[in-house]
C-alpha cells in the first residue's frame, strides 16, 4: 500500500462547489422573488456594474436599484449569515458534546437572549434615551450570559464532571430563564405581540446596519470553529481516548463552546429566534457526505446559508403580502425534509 | 526516546477512594510486562495514570522526563494507548480512525503530510488491515477491531505501548494472533510493552516479567513462574488453580473445584 492510496475523509472541491453553486442559486431566487419582481438579467448587470470600473447600464429604475441594493440585497446577505452561523454553532457543539440534539439554543443560548430581548421590548420605551437600540445588546449579553450560566454550574459539579453534565446543567438554566422571560411577557401583555414576534424570529433589515453588525462576530467564530475541526473528529473516540491522543478536552470544548456562543449569540440578536437550522442542517451533511467534521462543518456554513435564504424566500412570499415568521417555516418545511433524509439514511452518527 | 518507563510511588484516590496505593515499577526499554490482578485490582488505572489521564501522587518518567512537566502532545508521542473498550465513533472509516493516532504529529492547520499517509499505509499493510480501511469501524469483527485500535496505537509512534487486556473479547486464535502481533512489534520496532491480562495462561507466555496487583499495591513481581504461585492466587484472587509444567518450560494455570467447596455444597 502505498501513501497515495489513503484517502481520509476531507472536504472534496467539487462537493463545495456543489454547495457554492446552490448557495448562488437560492440567494438569486431570493432576490428576484418579492412584492416586486426583477428580472435577472438586470439584476446581474446591475451586479456587475458594481465592480469598481465596470460600467454598464443595469436597465434597472432608481426605484427598483433601492428595492435591489436597500432591500433585497441585505436582507438576503443577512439571511445568508445567520443561516451559516446557526448551522456551524449546531455542528460544532453536537462535537463538542458528542450530542445529536445538541445546539447552542440547548446550553441557555436561546432563553438568555430571549429574557434579554423581552427585558428590551417591555422596559425599553421608557430608556428611549438610549444611544442605541437595547434590543440586540440585550439579546446579545442574555445568550452569552445563559451558556456563561450553564457552564459555572456544570463546572461547579465536582463528582462526575461530564458533557451530559453540562447539558443537564443548560436544561436548567434554560428552564429558570424562560420562566422569568414568560413571567415578564404575561405581565406586560401589551407587549406580547412584539414579544412573540421576535422569539418566533425575524430577518427585517434597515439597509446594510445589521449586516455590518453581526458579520466580524460571525467571521471569527467561523474561522475559529473550522481550525477546530480536527479536534473535534478526535473527541468523537470519547474525552478518556483523546486524553491519550495527546488532546485536551475540556480546553478544546470551551473554545469551540465559546466561539459557537458569541457567533450565535450576534446572530440571534438581530435575527430573533430562529430554531431548527443548527440541528437539521448539519445532519444532512452528515447523512451525505460523511461524519467527520473537517466536512460537516465547512459545508454546514454554506449550506446552512442556502438553507435559511430559501426558508426566508418561503416566509415573505406564501402569505404576501403578509410575512410568516421565519422560525415557523424552518420547523414546518425543515421537519418533514428532515424525516424523509432521517428515513431514506442508514442512520444517524453521532 | 529510549523508552524506558519509572514510576515512583503511584497512587490514585478517586473521590477521597484510594484505588492506587504507593505502585513502583521500573522498565527497561523494550521489555514487556504483564500487570495481572483482580478484577479493581488497579490494573486499567495504573495504565492511565501512565499516560497522565488525570492527577496522582508520585513520578511517571519517560527517559528520565516526568510527565507531570510534558505537554499533552508529548506523552502521546511517547506513550500510545489500546483500551480495553475503544469508544467506536459511528460512521467513521478504518483510515479516518487509524489516522487519529497521528493527531500528537499534526499540526491544526495543514492536516496529514505525506509522511503521516506513509506512516500509516505502513501500519495497515503491517496489520493486514489494506482491505477494510472504507470500512465503517462499528461493522469490524472482534480481531479485525483489535488490529484497527493496535494501528492507531501504533500510528502515535511512540516508544511505550500500553494494551488494557487486548485479548479479552477474542476467540483463543485471535488472542494468539493479536499477542504474536505485539511481539513482533515490540522487536521490530524495539518496543516497550505494558500490558494489563486477564487469562494467567497467556499472561504466563508472552510477557518478560509479570506484576501483580491487588488492591491497588504490588504484590508479586518476577518470572511467570514466581509470580504464578498457587499460593498467591488463592490469597488474591480467592481462587484455586493448579500450575502445571508443559514440558516445554512453559506453565499452564487450570482452575480447580477445591475439595472443601464441593463437601460444602453437597452438605
Amino acid at each position: 500500500m502505498t501513501p497515495g492510496e489513503i484517502r481520509p475523509s476531507r472536504l472534496r472541491w467539487w462537493w463545495l462547489a456543489a454547495a457554492l453553486a446552490a448557495l448562488a442559486a437560492a440567494g438569486l431566487l431570493s432576490i428576484l422573488l418579492g412584492a416586486v419582481d426583477l428580472d435577472a438579467g438586470s439584476v446581474l448587470r446591475s451586479i456587475v456594474g458594481r465592480v469598481p470600473f465596470v460600467h454598464i447600464d443595469s436597465g434597472l429604475t432608481e426605484r427598483q436599484e433601492a428595492i435591489l441594493w436597500e432591500l433585497r440585497m441585505p436582507r438576503v446577505v443577512l439571511g445568508g449569515i445567520v443561516g451559516s452561523m446557526l448551522a456551524v454553532a449546531g455542528g460544532a457543539y453536537q462535537g463538542s458534546f458528542r450530542n445529536p440534539l445538541a445546539d447552542p439554543y440547548l446550553l441557555g443560548a436561546a432563553a438568555g437572549a430571549g429574557l434579554g430581548a423581552t427585558i428590551a421590548i417591555v422596559y425599553g420605551p421608557s430608556v428611549s434615551a438610549f444611544p442605541v437600540d437595547p434590543l440586540p445588546l440585550l439579546a446579545f449579553v442574555g445568550g452569552v450570559g445563559g451558556v456563561a450560566a450553564t457552564y459555572a454550574i456544570g463546572y461547579s459539579v465536582r463528582a462526575g464532571r461530564t458533557p451530559v453534565t453540562l447539558i443537564l446543567a443548560g436544561v436548567a438554566v434554560a428552564s429558570f430563564l424562560t420562566a422569568v422571560q414568560t413571567y415578564l411577557q404575561q405581565r406586560n401583555a401589551d407587549t406580547l405581540r412584539e414579544v412573540y414576534g421576535w422569539i418566533l424570529g425575524r430577518l427585517s433589515t434597515v439597509g446594510w446596519t445589521e449586516v455590518w453588525l453581526v458579520f466580524p462576530y460571525v467571521l471569527v467564530a467561523s474561522a475559529v470553529l473550522l481550525l477546530g475541526a480536527r479536534r473535534l473528529d478526535v473527541l468523537s473516540v470519547g474525552d478518556d481516548e483523546a486524553v491519550t491522543l495527546g488532546v485536551e478536552p475540556s480546553r478544546v470544548r470551551l473554545l469551540m463552546v465559546l466561539a459557537a456562543t458569541l457567533g450565535t449569540a450576534a446572530v440571534v440578536a438581530v435575527s430573533g429566534l430562529i430554531g431548527f437550522v443548527g440541528i437539521i442542517v448539519p445532519h444532512m451533511v452528515r447523512i451525505v457526505f460523511g461524519s467527520s467534521y473537517r466536512v460537516v462543518l465547512p459545508l454546514s456554513i454554506v449550506l446552512g446559508a442556502t438553507f435559511l435564504i430559501l426558508a426566508d424566500l418561503l416566509a415573505r412570499t406564501v402569505a404576501a403580502p403578509a410575512e410568516i415568521p421565519i422560525g415557523v417555516v424552518t420547523a414546518f418545511f425543515g421537519a418533514p425534509f428532515f424525516a424523509i433524509v432521517l428515513r431514506s439514511s442508514r442512520g444517524l452518527g453521532s | 526516546m529510549t523508552g524506558a518507563l519509572t514510576l515512583d510511588g503511584i497512587g490514585v484516590r478517586f473521590n477521597g477512594s484510594p484505588i492506587l496505593g504507593s505502585v513502583d515499577l521500573e522498565i527497561s526499554r523494550g521489555e514487556w510486562v504483564g500487570i495481572i490482578g483482580p478484577n479493581g485490582a488497579g490494573k486499567t488505572t495504573l495504565l492511565r495514570a501512565i499516560t497522565g489521564a488525570f492527577e496522582f501522587s508520585g513520578t511517571v518518567s519517560i527517559s528520565g522526563s516526568p510527565t507531570s512537566k510534558m505537554k499533552r502532545g508529548a506523552i502521546a508521542r511517547s506513550v500510545a494507548l489500546v483500551p480495553q473498550h475503544p469508544v467506536l465513533p459511528p460512521g467513521m472509516r478504518v483510515v479516518d480512525y487509524v489516522l487519529l493516532g497521528r493527531t500528537p504529529h499534526l499540526r491544526a492547520v495543514t492536516g496529514p503530510s505525506f509522511h503521516d499517509l506513509d506512516v500509516i499505509a505502513r501500519i495497515l499493510e503491517a496489520l493486514t488491515l489494506t482491505e477494510f480501511t472504507d470500512r465503517d469501524v462499528t461493522t469490524l469483527s472482534g480481531g479485525e477491531l483489535q488490529r484497527a485500535v493496535i494501528a492507531r496505537a501504533l500510528a502515535q509512534e511512540s516508544p511505550i505501548l500500553l494494551l488494557d487486556e487486548p485479548t479479552t473479547a477474542l476467540d483463543v486464535g485471535r488472542q494468539q494472533d493479536v499477542l504474536e502481533l505485539v511481539d513482533r512489534l515490540r522487536r521490530e520496532r524495539s518496543l516497550t510493552v505494558v500490558s494489563a491480562m486477564h487469562d494467567l495462561t497467556i499472561a504466563a507466555q508472552f510477557p518478560d516479567r509479570l506484576v501483580m496487583l491487588a488492591g491497588g499495591e504490588v504484590v508479586a513481581s518476577g518470572a511467570a513462574a514466581e509470580v504464578l504461585d498457587p499460593a498467591l492466587i488463592r490469597r488474591y484472587y480467592g481462587a484455586d488453580v493448579r500450575v502445571i509444567d508443559d514440558g516445554a518450560g512453559g506453565i499452564v494455570i487450570v482452575p480447580v473445584r477445591s475439595q472443601e467447596r464441593i463437601i460444602d455444597s453437597t452438605n
